[in-house]
C-alpha cells in the first residue's frame, strides 16, 4: 500500500472515497495520517482480468485436479457451508451470493477438532499435517480479514507448526460481497465489502461476468496456469466495478461507530453497567466463540485407551467459568461480569492496542448466532449512546 | 558412485515461500522439544504436595537443559495431560530437577500414585526469571504463602550458590497449619549454613506449636527492611500478594524491585491458548515473574 492524496481517477467522490478508505489500524498504529489509495488507475488496469461466469465451473474442475478446493456449497437445507470439492457434479451446488457462512473458514487452518500427537507404548509421534496447495474460493473480505487475522496471531511469539502447515499452500479467492446479512457492519470496521489488501485475487460481480483483481504474486501465477480462461479487463468494466463497490457498500445497511468505540475502550471509558447488563441476558452458551472468524481459544485434552491415545485441541472460549479456573481453585475471572467483559475487551482493546487491529471483522455472527441478542454491534451501540466521561 | 535427486514437488515451491521469522523468543525458551525423564527420587513432603527429583534420560539432552530461578516447565503425562510446574531445584544442578506438586487434578492425582522409575516428559523452561544479578550487592526478601516456597527454591539455592554477592537475606513463610509447612527438614540448613534469616508464621497453631501465628504480614513487625537497599520477591496466593505488596509499597520500597510470581491456568505454554492472559499480556510468555510495576499496571492481575 502507497501513501499519498487521493489521485484523479476520474470517478465521482463518493467511488473515490471507496476506493481510497483509510483504515483505522493504519491511521492509529503506524501514525499515518490523511488518505491512503491502494493503486492508480494504471496499476489497476494491468493488474485486472475478466472472467465469464460460465467459465467458473471449468476453472474450478481444473484447478481442483492439482489442489484442494474449498467452497461455499450450498446443502439441501439452504445452508451455505465452506466445504472441498470432492467430485465436479457438486458444483452445481455453488453458491457464491451467499449471504454470510455460518462457521467462517477459520476452521480450514484450526479445525474444531485436532489431533497434536499419538502416543503407544511411550513413544510419542507428532501428527503434524502435511502442507497442501489448496484454494478458498468465493471467500468474503470479512472471512479473509479474519482469516489474515489468526495467521498473524498463530505466527507470532511461537510460531503455531500446526496452523502453519495446514495453511502454507493457500491461495485465497474472495469474492466481493454484494448481499450482505441484516447484521453485518463491515463498512464501520473497514473490512468489507470488498478487501483492500492481503488477497490473492478478488472478484467482483459485474453481472455476466467477474473483474478478477490481482493481490500478490500466488494470484498472478494462478492466472498465469489458466490463461485461456482468463480476458483483459477494458477500462469501462473497471469503472463500472467501482460502483459496484459503492452500491455494495452501500447496501450495508447496519452501521456502528467503530472508532469511538475503540477509543472509549482503549480509554477505559466503559461503565461497568454495561457488562453487568449483558452478563445478566447472556446464557454462556459460547455460540458467539465459536463462530467468530477470529476467535482462537483452544483446549487441550489427552484420550487413551491401554496405554494407547492421543493429545487432541478443541476449540474453547473465555466465556466459560472452567476456562481460567486454577489448580488451586482461585479463579481471577470467577464472576460473570469479568468474563462477558472480557469478550469485548479482548477484540476492541487489547487486540487494538497490540497489533493496531482490532479483533473484529464486523461480520455480525455473535449476534445472528445469540439465542439472546447480544452482539458485538449491539454492544458498540449501546456504549456510543452513551455519554462519555470527556 | 549413486546420486539420488531430492524427491520435491517443484510446482509446490512457489507456495511454500518461507514466512518472516516471528519466534525470536526461542532462543531463550524452548517450547516445542520434550525430554524424557525418569523420576528418580520421590519425597513426601505433606500428605498433600510431594516433591519428585526428575533426572533427563539422554546424556546430552540433560546438558542441553537449562534454566533460571523462577522459570517453570510443563510436565507432561502421556494419556493424562501436561501441567505448568515452576523449578524448585538449583539452576546449577545438572543431575536432576525438582518439582513440588501438590494434588489437585488429573495428571497431578496419577504423579502422587508413580513410583519411583516411572517416566515423564517435560518441556520448557518457559517464561521470565527472577533478576538475580540485578540484585547483587543488596538485602534480599523472600516472601512466601503455601505452595509458594516451591518456586522460591530456585533463587535460594542461587543465593546459597553465590552468598557472598548478597547482603542480608530473609525468607518470610506463612502457610495455614504447622502440617502443611513444606522443607521443614531444611530449614536448619538455610539459617545455619546460609545465613538467611528464616520467619514462619502459621495462620492456626496445633497443640505441638510454638511459633507464631496469625498473618504473613504480622512478620513484617519483627523485622527493619532498609528501602532504599532492598529487594523483594513474592510468591503465594493472590490474597497475600495485595496484602504484602501494600505493606511493601507503604514502606516506600521501590515497585521495580518487587517481583511477583503470578499464577495463572496454563495449557499450551506458547501464547496461544489464551487462558493465562491478563489483559494483553501473555502469563506464560512474558511471565510469570513480573515486577510489581508491571503488575499494577495489568488489569485484574492480582
Amino acid at each position: 500500500m502507497r501513501e499519498g492524496c487521493v489521485v484523479e481517477v476520474g470517478f465521482s467522490e463518493p467511488v473515490a472515497r471507496y476506493l481510497c478508505p483509510v483504515t483505522v489500524a493504519a491511521v492509529a498504529d503506524r501514525g499515518r495520517q490523511g488518505w491512503v489509495h491502494r493503486s492508480t488507475i494504471d496499476d489497476i488496469n494491468m493488474n485486472n482480468r475478466i472472467l465469464l461466469k460460465r467459465n467458473i465451473n471449468e476453472l474450478l474442475a481444473r484447478s481442483a485436479e492439482a489442489r484442494e478446493v474449498y467452497l461455499p456449497l450450498e446443502g439441501p437445507g439452504g445452508d451455505v457451508q465452506f466445504l472441498p470439492l470432492q467430485e465436479p457434479k457438486e458444483l452445481d451446488n455453488l453458491n457464491l451470493n451467499y449471504d454470510q457462512l455460518i462457521i467462517p473458514p477459520k476452521n480450514i487452518g484450526f479445525p474444531q477438532l485436532e489431533s497434536l500427537f499419538e502416543f503407544k507404548d511411550g513413544e510419542i509421534n507428532p501428527t503434524v499435517p502435511v502442507p497442501s496447495r489448496h484454494i478458498l474460493f468465493g471467500l468474503r473480505a470479512c472471512d479473509l480479514k479474519g482469516i489474515l487475522f489468526v495467521d498473524d496471531f498463530f505466527r507470532k511469539n511461537f510460531e503455531d507448526i500446526y496452523y502453519r502447515h495446514r495453511t502454507e499452500g493457500r491461495l485465497t479467492v474472495v469474492v466481493g460481497c454484494t448481499s450482505p446479512s441484516p447484521n453485518c457492519f463491515c463498512t464501520s470496521t473497514s473490512t468489507g465489502p470488498f478487501i483492500e489488501d492481503g488477497f490473492d485475487l478478488q472478484l467482483v460481480d459485474l453481472g455476466e461476468r467477474y473483474l478478477v483483481e490481482v493481490g500478490s504474486e500466488n494470484g498472478e501465477r494462478f492466472i498465469g496456469e489458466f490463461e485461456e480462461l482468463f480476458l483483459d479487463a477494458s477500462k469501462d468494466e473497471i469503472h463500472h466495478s467501482g460502483e459496484v463497490k459503492v452500491t455494495a457498500a452501500k447496501a450495508v445497511t447496519l452501521k456502528v461507530d467503530f472508532k469511538e468505540a475503540i477509543r472509549r475502550l482503549t480509554e477505559d471509558d466503559v461503565p461497568r453497567e454495561i457488562y453487568e447488563e449483558i452478563a445478566e441476558r447472556c446464557i454462556y452458551c459460547g455460540g458467539c466463540l465459536y463462530v467468530c472468524p477470529t476467535c482462537t481459544c483452544f483446549n487441550l485434552f489427552d484420550d487413551m485407551k491401554e496405554g494407547e491415545g492421543a493429545r487432541f485441541r478443541n476449540w474453547d472460549g473465555c466465556v466459560f467459568e472452567g476456562y481460567t479456573r486454577e489448580a488451586s481453585g482461585y479463579n481471577p475471572r470467577r464472576d460473570k461480569c469479568s468474563r462477558a467483559a472480557r469478550r469485548y475487551e479482548h477484540k476492541l482493546k487489547y487486540d487494538y492496542q497490540e497489533t493496531g487491529i482490532s479483533g473484529c471483522v464486523g461480520c455480525g455472527r455473535c449476534l445472528t448466532s445469540c439465542p439472546v441478542n447480544i452482539g458485538i454491534s449491539n454492544f458498540i451501540e449501546q456504549l456510543t449512546g452513551l455519554d462519555s466521561k470527556q | 558412485m549413486k546420486y539420488k535427486l531430492p524427491k520435491e514437488d517443484i510446482n509446490l515451491k512457489p507456495f511454500m515461500s518461507k514466512p518472516p521469522r516471528y519466534n525470536w523468543k526461542d532462543v531463550i525458551m524452548r517450547t516445542d522439544k520434550t525430554y524424557k525423564c525418569e523420576i528418580i527420587n520421590i519425597i513426601e513432603l505433606t500428605p498433600m504436595e510431594k516433591l519428585f527429583h526428575l533426572k533427563i534420560l539422554d546424556p546430552v539432552e540433560r546438558d542441553i537443559f537449562s534454566f533460571r530461578p523462577g522459570q517453570f516447565l510443563m510436565l507432561e503425562v502421556p494419556g493424562f495431560g501436561e501441567v505448568p510446574i515452576s523449578i524448585s531445584s538449583s539452576s546449577n544442578n545438572k543431575e536432576y530437577i525438582a518439582l513440588c506438586i501438590r494434588k489437585a487434578g488429573r495428571v497431578t492425582d496419577i504423579l502422587h500414585k508413580a513410583k519411583k522409575g516411572a517416566k515423564v516428559g517435560i518441556r520448557g523452561p518457559f517464561g521470565t526469571s527472577f533478576p538475580m544479578e540485578e540484585m547483587i550487592g543488596h538485602n534480599i526478601l523472600l516472601i512466601a504463602g503455601g505452595l509458594g516456597l516451591a518456586p522460591l527454591r530456585a533463587p535460594l539455592y542461587w543465593i546459597s550458590e553465590h552468598r557472598d554477592e548478597y547482603e542480608d537475606v530473609s525468607l518470610l513463610y506463612g502457610t495455614k497449619d504447622p502440617p502443611s509447612m513444606l522443607f521443614t527438614y531444611e530449614y536448619a540448613e538455610w539459617e545455619k549454613v546460609n545465613h538467611i534469616d528464616l520467619l514462619t508464621i502459621v495462620d492456626q497453631g496445633d497443640d505441638g506449636w510454638t511459633g507464631r501465628t496469625g498473618l504473613i504480614t504480622e512478620l513484617f513487625k519483627e523485622m527493619t527492611i532498609d528501602p532504599d537497599n532492598t529487594f523483594a520477591i513474592v510468591c503465594g496466593p493472590p490474597i497475600m500478594f495485595k496484602f504484602v505488596c501494600n505493606y511493601l509499597d507503604s514502606i516506600r520500597l521501590p515497585m521495580n524491585r518487587m517481583f511477583v510470581s503470578l499464577e495463572r491456568r496454563m495449557h499450551c505454554g506458547m501464547g496461544k491458548c489464551c487462558r493465562c492472559m491478563v489483559g494483553s499480556t501473555f502469563t506464560c510468555v512474558d511471565g510469570p515473574v513480573f515486577d510489581y510495576w508491571s503488575v499494577m499496571n495489568l488489569k485484574e492481575a492480582i
